[in-house]
């Protein structure tokens, strides 16, 4: 008795091992086999997969800041409704995580259809071939013409001559600072005249001798920190040549100057990530370096959106001006199984129509010419035109083929003068001895 | 039918040969599944190790035991050996200790012992990232709730998660609080197959309670006690999460608390060196082999088995 009931069990469970096969397969094989309403797309190549089109498709879209989800939200909703059959599902994984996750999904063959780029990491995966080539498709486009962005960001994008992502945006760095600490010290609000000097200068003045305010942040940090003053001061962080340029005398100077805030106490030691934007956000320091894409985040923080507002970066002392420049792409996987309605999503997202939504619903600075009074009008907490003013002398942030390495490394290397361990000079020779060795590889 | 197959080679009775294929099939879900997910990876680890690896498991070049000399050179490797042996020099003996005394506390006839059992076994069920992010608010230098006791007890706040000299006992704490209900349970399973009747032999000779413990329940309860000692070894070993929620790369205590896990896990993944990652890990599966071979053979000397 017993044996049989063992019998039969083993056989039910072979059973939904054989019926979750045959699930799969009939769902794999179902969109082919429905009629093929013809869609209108005339894209040469890519007619096999047509009939896909013609029942609902879903297609993914990987992106790594929740701050932009409910802005892009809308326009997939306001494109679902232009597009019927389309879908689209956004997928938020945060910075660091999302990159883990594209990777392994590239390994695996399962890469999002369509999904955020960005220059630390097209290298890899323009040589690996895998993102679809979009050169032809861009020439035949009527929406779409990488004249209309700014050189800088197409360049980012496009390997050996294939433009391999559709710009998206773009973003620079701002002078964030609480007007009522400046109005309690009885100091002028910072504006584009700043220098360095004025910078420490109003640090020294806003600085509490308790600990309990600080007059500007400098965290471990290089987008949003050194990078800047480094190319403020004329130094370098990579040559063309893909040499490391943290041994530029300028460089050195530059991160000195920043360190200094730390060691002199006017500016807290922060080495956490989202520490940073909480030390703002509590009150603990009067100015701090941050990016556009922020703005969300600090227009529906209410201690920000009523103590805040943005400037320019300071020049340094001879009058230079710099911020970090890097903007975003979407690319589309190299292996969609449904690579019109991908087309489709990012040629919608890079036209004239997409890039204007983008700006009016304040998701991200859009990298269309002309596109940038939207953006500005899109917010009246604060002053976001300083932005904008910005573009006109930013820096491409420095990126090879190997950012992410040499950059994680070089906090590594750099920390030990955020705390004491070294000196600045120090530092930065061990993180270009690491930075050309890493080159030398690529 | 194999069954019918096995029994036709005749020498084995036909009974002994029902029960082998029984045994096997009752446990074959599980070496199946310990070969696919176990074994197998860790093979192609082993083999990985020997290679530079390529982009997106492509172009992987031969590169011989380049890699392991690469590790044995660099200093990084070494000081997270000995991170994270001094984390697990802290936290298992502490959570042994600590989950013993619960054990034997909850196992007597209190009032509520469903509720202390349940509470702390409680942060075992939890996910690690969660427990790790309420911690991390816990320890946060200017506005968590630790340093504000502190400061009103008039201590001076404790840098928590960035000083190099504290982080890894900030970090061992949490392990020992979200490990240690484990352990309890199974040492309370060991416990309350002591019988009662020691005891009351004991009581009836007049042994004090702190000799009834040393003579009575450590000896009985010592398999057990082994077990939670070899499989918290082996846990402490290979930590990861905890520390990866904690500490990032930027952080001054980086170079203090960065397990050999953590390390692979940074050269695998972030720097998509998956070659010198598998390095690392072996050299882990190395030190964990050699612990536990060890506590193999001592384990003569003090388990013993009823």
């Amino acid at each position: 008795m017993k044996k049989i009931t063992a019998i039969l069990l083993i056989a039910l469970l072979s059973m939904t091992a054989l019926t979750a096969c045959s699930n799969n397969t009939e769902t794999t094989e179902a969109p082919e086999s429905t009629e093929a309403t013809t869609t209108e797309a005339e894209m040469a190549g890519e007619d096999e997969t047509d009939a896909a089109t013609a029942d609902e498709v879903t297609l993914t879209y990987a992106i790594w800041d929740s701050n932009q989800e409910t802005g892009l939200r809308t326009m997939a909703d306001e494109f679902e409704a232009e597009n019927p059959g389309i879908k689209i599902d956004i997928q938020v994984i945060g910075w660091s995580d999302y990159w883990t996750m594209l990777e392994a999904a590239a390994t695996g063959g399962s890469l999002p259809d369509t999904f955020w780029m960005h220059s630390n990491e097209i290298y890899r995966y323009a040589s690996n071939d895998m993102l679809y080539d979009l050169t032809n498709l861009i020439a035949s486009s009527d929406e779409v013409d990488m004249a209309n962005f700014p050189e800088g960001l197409v360049e980012i994008y496009n390997y050996e001559g294939t433009q391999l992502a559709v710009p998206k945006d773009y973003d620079t760095i701002g002078l964030w600072y609480n007007k009522t600490m400046f109005d309690e010290a009885g100091l002028e609000y910072p504006n584009e005249t700043w220098t360095w000097d004025d910078l420490y200068e109003a640090a020294k003045a806003l600085t509490k001798d308790d600990g309990s305010q600080y007059g500007f942040l400098a965290p471990l940090h290089n987008q949003e920190g050194y990078y800047n003053f480094v190319y403020q001061n004329g130094g370098i962080i990579i040559t063309d040549d893909n040499v490391s340029g943290y041994d530029n005398e300028k460089t050195i100077k530059a991160i000195e100057f920043y360190v200094d805030f730390v060691t002199e106490g006017l500016s807290p030691a922060i080495f956490e990530d989202a520490e940073r934007a909480e030390a703002m956000q509590n009150g603990l320091v009067a100015m701090g370096y941050f990016g556009s894409w922020n703005l969300t985040s600090f227009s529906e923080n209410e201690y920000m959106a009523e103590n805040f507002n943005v400037a320019v970066l300071p020049a340094s002392n001879d009058g230079r001006q710099a911020s970090i420049f890097n903007g975003l792409g979407n690319a589309i996987a190299y292996n969609t199984e449904r690579p019109e309605a991908a087309w489709k999503w990012v040629e919608y997202l890079g036209s004239e129509e997409g890039q204007a939504r983008q700006a009016e619903l304040g998701v991200a600075i859009s990298a269309y010419n002309g596109s940038s009074d939207a953006w500005v009008n899109s917010n009246d907490t604060y002053d976001i035109s300083v932005f904008i003013d910005m573009v006109e002398y930013a820096q491409i942030r420095p990126y090879s083929n190997k950012t992410t390495e040499w950059e994680e490394k070089a906090y590594e290397l750099l920390k030990g003068a955020f705390t004491g361990e070294k000196t600045v000079e120090a530092a930065c020779r061990e993180a270009a001895d690491m930075m050309n060795k890493i080159l030398a590889e690529e | 039918m194999p069954q019918a197959s096995m029994a036709g080679k005749g020498k084995i009775s036909k009974r002994k040969c029902n029960e082998w294929f029984w045994g096997l099939g009752l446990v074959a879900p599980t070496i199946i599944g310990l070969i696919i997910l176990n074994i197998i990876p860790i093979i192609q680890t082993f083999y990985m190790s020997f290679f530079k690896s390529g982009d997106f498991g492509k172009g992987n070049i031969f590169v011989g035991l380049d890699n392991y000399k690469k590790m044995f050179a660099d200093t990084q490797v070494w000081s997270a050996v000995a991170n994270t042996i001094k984390y697990t020099l802290i936290v298992v003996p502490v959570t042994i200790v600590l989950a013993m005394l619960l054990a034997v506390i909850l196992n007597n006839k209190i009032k509520g012992r469903g509720i202390f059992r349940t509470i702390y076994f409680i942060p075992m069920v939890a996910a690690p990232a969660a427990v790790t992010m309420v911690w991390r608010w816990l320890y946060n230098s200017k506005f968590g709730l630790i340093n504000y006791v502190l400061n009103k007890l008039g201590i001076a706040s404790v840098n928590w998660t960035d000083d190099p000299n504290v982080a890894i006992y900030a970090i061992a704490i949490i392990a020992i609080w979200s490990t240690v209900g484990y352990s309890m349970v199974l040492l309370l399973a060991g416990l309350q197959e002591i019988p009662r009747d020691f005891y009351e032999a004991a009581n009836i000779d007049g042994a004090s309670l702190f000799k009834q413990f040393r003579k009575i329940t450590l000896p009985l309860v010592s398999p057990t006690l082994f077990f939670v000692m070899v499989t918290s070894i082996i846990q402490a070993m290979q930590v990861f999460d905890v520390i990866y929620m904690m500490i990032d790369v930027t952080s001054p205590a980086y170079d203090k608390t960065v397990s050999l896990v953590y390390l692979f896990y940074n050269n695998s993944f972030k720097y998509s060196n998956k070659g010198y990652g598998s390095a690392i890990v072996m050299l882990l599966l190395a030190i964990i082999m050699v612990i536990t071979v060890i506590q193999m053979k001592v384990q003569k000397k003090w388990v013993k088995y009823m």
